[in-house]
C-alpha cells in the first residue's frame, strides 16, 4: 500500500492481484546512470503466513534476470537481508529500494562465480540455501552451501 | 504517527524500545521469541530485549485489557524504591559456605569409584577372548589392591 502512496522510481505493482496476497509481482526498471539503465525486470515476493515475522521469497522472474555478482541466473538473489538479517519492519517497498540499491553499485555486470553449479543444484526456495555472507552481501558466493 | 512498525496498525499495548521506536506489544513479544538469541530492534537493529522496552500508558488506560492467551502481559513499567534492604546479602553469604563444604566432603567417594569400576566393565567387555584368564587375575588384583585401600582408608 505505501509502494502505491510513494512509490520508487522505476518500481510498479501489478495492478491486478488483489486475489492472491501472498504472491506478488513487481515490475521494476533499472536505475538511471547505472550499468542496467532501461533495463525491465520482474521481481516474484512469495510470502508465507508467518510474514512478517518470516522474509518473503524473493526472486527475479521472466525473460530478464539482471547480470550480476549476486544474482544467479535462476533469479536467486544472495542478499542478507532476505534470510538470516531480515527484520520484520521491512516492507515490500524496503526490500525493493534494496535492490535497486544493489543492482546500482555494480561496476561490471557477470553472474557469480559458482553460478552453473548453484543453478544445477539448488533447491526451488532460495531461503533454503545456506548463504556466506560477508558483511551486507557475499562476495564470497562460491562459497554458498546448499542446505537440505 | 502512533503506528507499530510491525504491524502498521496503531500500537495496542504499545512498548517502546530504548532506541525509541513503537511497537504493539504482541507483535514485538512474537518477534522475540522468533528469533530468541539474536534479539534485535526491527527498525535500527539496536540491541534490545524484554526487560529493555517501556509499556506506554495513555490516559484512561487503567482498565486492563483482556489478557490475551499466548502472549504474556506487557513488562510492567520500572519503579526503583527509595527503601534499601539490609537483610539479604548476609543470608546469601552463609548459602555459599554451605555449598563448598559438601563438595569437598564429596570428591573422595567421586574419585574411588571412577577408578576402580574400569577394570570390572573391561573383563565383561572381554570375557569371550583369548585372554579371559589373565583378565580375570588382573581385575582380582585390582579387587584387593581397593579392599586394602578402603580397609587402609576406614583404619587411619
Amino acid at each position: 500500500m505505501s509502494l502505491i502512496k510513494e512509490p520508487l522510481p522505476g518500481v510498479v505493482v501489478d495492478g491486478d492481484q488483489a486475489e492472491n496476497l501472498s504472491l506478488w509481482i513487481i515490475h521494476m526498471t533499472g536505475a538511471e546512470g547505472t550499468l542496467y539503465e532501461g533495463e525491465h525486470f520482474q521481481l516474484q515476493f512469495k510470502f508465507s503466513p508467518k510474514y512478517p515475522f518470516d522474509s518473503p521469497e524473493v526472486t527475479f522472474i521472466g525473460p530478464n534476470i539482471p547480470v550480476h555478482p549476486h544474482v544467479y541466473s535462476n533469479g536467486h538473489i544472495c542478499l542478507s537481508i532476505l534470510t538470516e538479517d531480515w527484520s520484520p519492519a521491512l516492507s515490500v517497498q524496503t526490500v525493493c529500494l534494496s535492490i535497486v540499491s544493489m543492482l546500482s553499485s555494480c561496476k561490471e555486470k557477470k553472474r557469480p562465480p559458482d553460478n552453473s553449479f548453484y543453478v544445477k543444484t539448488c533447491n526451488k526456495n532460495p531461503k533454503k540455501t545456506k548463504w556466506w555472507y560477508h558483511g551486507k552481501i557475499c562476495v564470497t558466493s562460491y562459497l554458498c552451501i546448499i542446505d537440505y | 504517527m502512533f503506528e507499530c512498525n510491525i504491524c502498521l496498525d496503531t500500537a495496542k499495548d504499545a512498548v517502546v524500545s530504548m532506541c525509541g521506536h513503537l511497537f504493539c506489544w504482541p507483535c514485538l513479544h512474537q518477534w522475540l521469541e522468533t528469533r530468541p538469541n539474536r534479539q534485535l530492534c526491527p527498525v535500527c537493529k539496536a540491541a534490545i530485549g524484554k526487560d529493555k522496552v517501556i509499556p506506554l500508558y495513555g490516559r484512561g488506560s487503567s482498565q486492563q485489557e483482556d489478557p490475551r492467551n499466548k502472549v504474556p502481559p506487557r513488562p510492567a513499567g520500572h519503579r526503583t524504591e527509595p527503601e534499601n534492604t539490609t537483610g539479604f546479602p548476609g543470608f546469601g553469604f552463609g548459602e555459599g559456605g554451605f555449598h563448598m563444604s559438601f563438595g569437598i566432603g564429596a570428591f573422595p567417594f567421586g574419585f574411588l569409584t571412577s577408578t576402580f569400576t574400569h577394570p570390572d566393565q573391561r573383563t565383561s567387555q572381554a570375557t569371550r577372548g583369548v585372554l579371559h584368564h589373565e583378565d580375570e587375575f588382573i581385575s582380582k588384583i585390582f579387587l584387593y589392591v581397593a579392599i586394602s585401600f578402603i580397609l587402609w582408608l576406614l583404619i587411619a
